[in-house]
């Protein structure tokens, strides 16, 4: 009937067509060629519609001359760094740490317009085999230094079975436009436990994508925090697949969004065996002319009984200008199950505000204090103090930096 | 009726209606799924101009409807079919469909004595009243306004000099075109713009005929009005529209139900639904969405895809959707609110059931716009069968609209481990004020509650009606009354054969 009219391609759309044929990935021009950037009318891109903000992309990153100072400082951790894409010489790595490096990207082939521009785009991935229990903090600084550039980096990391680990990972750099697209992929052994942290504390001219794969094996436990504090654009992917029964992840973000920025976090939290377990909590708090993003989808497949999972959004508006978009999806299969999503999203509660206010406290300090209460619940359960203080501190940042 | 002689002993203490219940059971499950043989006069098959022109002609439109609707047209042949759904369906050959069927022998029956009896009689099976007669005799039935649609055609509107008394205006939409043209361009396309979606595109084009609702100000409508949709004939789509304007301080309650023959091949639905009221006044509208559901192996039935919106144009106005989904084979419907006026609320209880392969994503948008304005969703899903069910509604508040709230549950419910419940909420919050709650769950029936039944005499299948029953009670008491006894039937109906 109606005839299907042919895309229009804008300036960023043809830069990365130019750049995926420069390096031979003709498929995944073809497929930019054919459909374009997504826009709204793709369901997992509806609230950040790729083809209208991503105006135009910078040239291919070149090697990093000069580093800036690290973005964070962990005391104690071990630290790794990507800048520009390219892995970087470390220290002699911890007991149980195995650092090497692979071919080209660590993700798996989602349709996804982000994760095949990082498989034609990324040339190699770090890769860390973690064994027993790793001590020190584990910290992969990736960096985008010098002029503009759009960089595809990579990271593989394995936990092996009955280890432990917990690893940070920051993205940060200089202050250009750059475009960002950063992979992770996070395998969890049988009954390991690892925490993962991604804090993006890029640039206020950056657009930050980045995409996390997990599998989780019998028994895994695994705890995720993403942070979003920077860029200009964002959008954090999370992917997980429960393989093994007994499995169990604590999904957790905050995303922290003020004047000017657009940040999107979506996570698909895929149910694939029986008996397993997770809990989502997300927090967005929005202030001035900005928009907060959440796409949240549990999935429960076909005989993956007995599953139990939570997922909660919460928003906090600071501002009658900012926008707060959210989206929490249960797709369910199996009949036995216990799911359920909240989601709420007001401003602070004005009875608390009295109360803080009527006991001699400034308006501004009464509202960090609530703003820092509504954050705790996130940021509670890190263990490490010294990693536990320092994202207090890029909390308290933001807070202060309004 | 229920034939009670070869019920070897009917005990007394028995009641007669729980025996009814229990052998229409046996019969039939889709007990609307005969076929009527009323001769009809048919468009030519397929979409085109000539179509457009040819439906126009035959409802006698005046030139402006006919530009209305070309446009329209024009506009279809330049969209894509959407494909965000979660349902799943073959290509639909729109020109391998009829857009115009009528009944012949009907050029305006000036009685009920001059309606063919056949159709009367496929009311009457239908259990629709059509004569007032028998209707106002009637004791224990409150008076219901009927509009009977069948295919293309409104076959009869009853009640209408009743309610013409008092300033209401109830009948057919080509009737309304015709004698009401003011109106009807004053109000059409209003809330439902002519692009704003495929169908509803598709439904501007070549829509035939549907309901005509205007309540005076400051009038509340003396009895429920209701519109009856019946699909009778082969390989014809229907493409229904209706308009209710409810000027300031009225009240108006309207029901809708519909039904279709059992056919091997799917038929079309495609239908708009506007609402509009004025300040402080209130639309309560319930559907009992019946249409033949496609057998057991998934052949069949009505593919339902509907744009349904009021518009809470005027102060403190009120829109209250009320649906209870049990039919069609494909259901792909949003009721929504814009709630525009200051003040203004809005409110959808929707229960939907799917058995056998039935796909049902249905769900609300709740628009606000104005100052204080509020709104509520709760929302059933009760999953079975092989079939897919998905809640997807949108909540949004704009910047203007100050202090706006909505409060939203929906809860799903399986039995058995091969179908699939989902839930897709768009939570949308554009200013400081607006507080929204939203809250999903997803569960089945437990071993305790099916024990506890059983225990107590009953069959698993009536422990789940049971249990069933109860879940939805939240939404069941919106319906109004003589609504709420067919509906607890229906779905111990619908879910016959998904247990076990």
């Amino acid at each position: 009937m109606a005839q299907v009219l042919p895309v229009r391609l804008g300036a960023a759309e043809d830069t990365l067509i130019a750049q995926l044929n420069s390096v031979g990935a003709t498929a995944a021009a073809e497929r930019i060629t054919v459909a374009g950037l997504p826009t709204r009318r793709v369901e997992s891109y509806h609230y950040t519609d790729l083809k209208m903000l991503l105006k135009t992309v910078p040239p291919l990153a070149e090697p990093a001359n000069q580093a800036s100072a690290p973005a964070l400082r962990v005391a104690g951790a071990y630290q790794l760094m990507i800048a520009n894409g390219v892995i970087q010489s470390s220290t002699t790595a911890p007991a149980g740490v195995m650092v090497g490096d692979a071919q080209g990207s660590a993700l798996s082939t989602r349709d996804d317009v982000l994760v095949h521009l990082n498989g034609a785009l990324a040339k190699q991935s770090l890769t860390l085999t973690l064994e027993g229990s790793v001590d020190p903090v584990i910290q992969v600084d990736r960096r985008i230094e010098g002029a503009a550039a759009h960089v595809a980096d990579s990271l593989k990391i394995f936990v092996a079975d009955n280890a432990s680990a917990v690893i940070l990972e920051t993205f940060s750099g200089s202050d250009a436009a750059h475009v960002g697209n950063h992979a992770t992929y996070l395998a969890v052994g049988k009954n390991a436990m690892v925490t993962h942290i991604t804090v993006d504390l890029s640039g206020k001219a950056t657009s930050h994508f980045a995409t996390n794969e997990y599998d989780l094996d019998e028994g895994a436990k695994l705890r995720t925090l993403t942070i979003h504090a920077g860029a200009a654009l964002s959008r954090s992917q999370v992917f997980a697949r429960f393989a093994g029964q007994g499995a169990h992840g604590d999904f957790t973000g905050l995303n922290l969004v003020e004047d000017g920025q657009h940040n999107d976090i979506t996570i698909d939290i895929r149910h694939a065996v029986a008996h397993t377990t997770s809990q989502e909590m997300y927090k967005q708090i929005a202030r001035g002319r900005s928009k907060a993003v959440f796409q949240g989808k549990i999935v429960v497949e076909r005989d993956a009984q007995k599953v139990d999972a939570k997922m909660m959004m919460q928003g906090l508006m600071l501002s009658d200008e900012a926008e707060i978009l959210s989206k929490p999806e249960l797709e369910i299969y199996a009949d036995d199950v216990v799911c359920g999503h909240g989601s709420t999203c007001g401003e602070l509660d004005e009875e608390s505000m009295f109360y803080l206010m009527s006991r001699g406290l400034p308006q501004a300090e009464a509202e960090t204090m609530l703003v820092r209460g509504f954050i705790e619940e996130v940021l509670d359960p890190i263990e490490d103090e010294a990693l536990h203080e320092a994202l207090v501190g890029i909390v308290d940042g933001w807070l202060l930096g309004a | 009726m229920a034939d009670y002689d070869h019920i070897p002993t009917l005990k007394e203490n028995i009641d007669r209606a729980t025996v009814d219940s229990v052998l229409s059971l046996d019969v039939d499950k889709y007990k609307y799924g005969f076929e009527s043989a009323i001769e009809s006069d048919m468009a030519p098959k397929g979409l085109s101009e000539d179509t457009v022109r040819f439906i126009s002609a035959k409802k006698q439109e005046p030139e402006w409807m006919l530009e209305w609707r070309l446009d329209a047209y024009r506009r279809f042949l330049t969209l894509t079919e959407p494909n965000w759904a979660k349902v799943h369906y073959p290509q639909i050959d729109l020109q391998d469909m009829y857009y115009y069927a009528a009944p012949k022998s009907t050029p305006a029956p000036t009685s009920l004595d001059e309606v063919d009896p056949a159709l009367l009689e496929m009311y009457e099976k239908l259990g629709i009243p059509l004569r007032e007669r028998e209707i106002l005799a009637g004791v224990e039935r409150p008076n219901v306004a009927v509009d009977a649609v069948m295919d293309s055609v409104s076959v009869v509107t009853t009640f209408r000099e009743e309610l013409s008394k008092v300033g209401i205006i109830f009948c057919s939409m080509s009737e309304a075109i015709r004698e009401y043209p003011e109106l009807v361009r004053k109000y059409l396309a209003t809330v439902v713009p002519v692009t704003d979606n495929y169908y509803a595109t598709l439904n501007s084009a070549v829509f035939t005929d549907g309901s005509f609702v205007y309540i005076p100000k400051g009038v509340r409508c003396p009895m429920e009005l209701s519109t009856y949709f019946r699909i009778n004939e082969k390989k014809t789509g229907q493409f229904e529209r209706t308009l209710i304007i409810a000027e300031a301080d009225s009240y108006v309650s309207y029901l809708e139900g519909c039904t279709a023959p059992s056919r091997a091949e799917s038929q079309l639905h495609a239908a708009v639904v506007e609402l509009v009221a004025m300040d402080n006044a209130e639309i309560k509208y319930s559907t009992v969405q019946n249409w033949y559901p496609g057998d057991k192996d998934g052949n069949g039935g009505i593919y339902n895809f509907v744009t349904k919106r009021g518009d809470c144009r005027g102060a403190n106005s009120k829109i209250s959707w009320t649906q209870v989904e049990t039919g069609a084979a494909i259901t792909w419907k949003y009721p929504s609110c814009i709630l525009r006026g200051d003040g203004s609320r809005g409110e959808f209880y929707s229960i939907a059931i799917s058995n056998g392969y039935q796909q049902v994503d249905s769900g609300t948008k709740m628009i606000h716009l104005g100052k204080n304005t509020s709104s509520r969703i709760i929302s059933k899903g009760i999953a079975a069968g092989f079939s897919d069910n998905t809640y997807r509604g949108q909540v949004s508040a704009h910047a203007r609209a100050k202090n706006a709230r909505n409060f939203t549950q929906c809860d799903s419910l399986l039995i058995g481990d091969k179908c699939g419940a989902h839930t897709v909420p768009y939570i949308e919050s554009r200013n400081g004020s607006a507080v929204f709650e939203h809250e999903a769950t997803t569960s089945k029936i437990s071993d305790d509650q099916m024990f506890y039944c059983q225990q107590r005499g009953l069959n698993e299948e009536e422990a789940v009606a049971l249990i069933v029953n109860g879940f939805v009670r939240d939404v069941l008491q919106h319906l109004p009354m003589e609504f709420m006894v067919e509906t607890q039937k229906l779905i111990a109906i619908s879910l016959e054969g998904s247990v076990g």
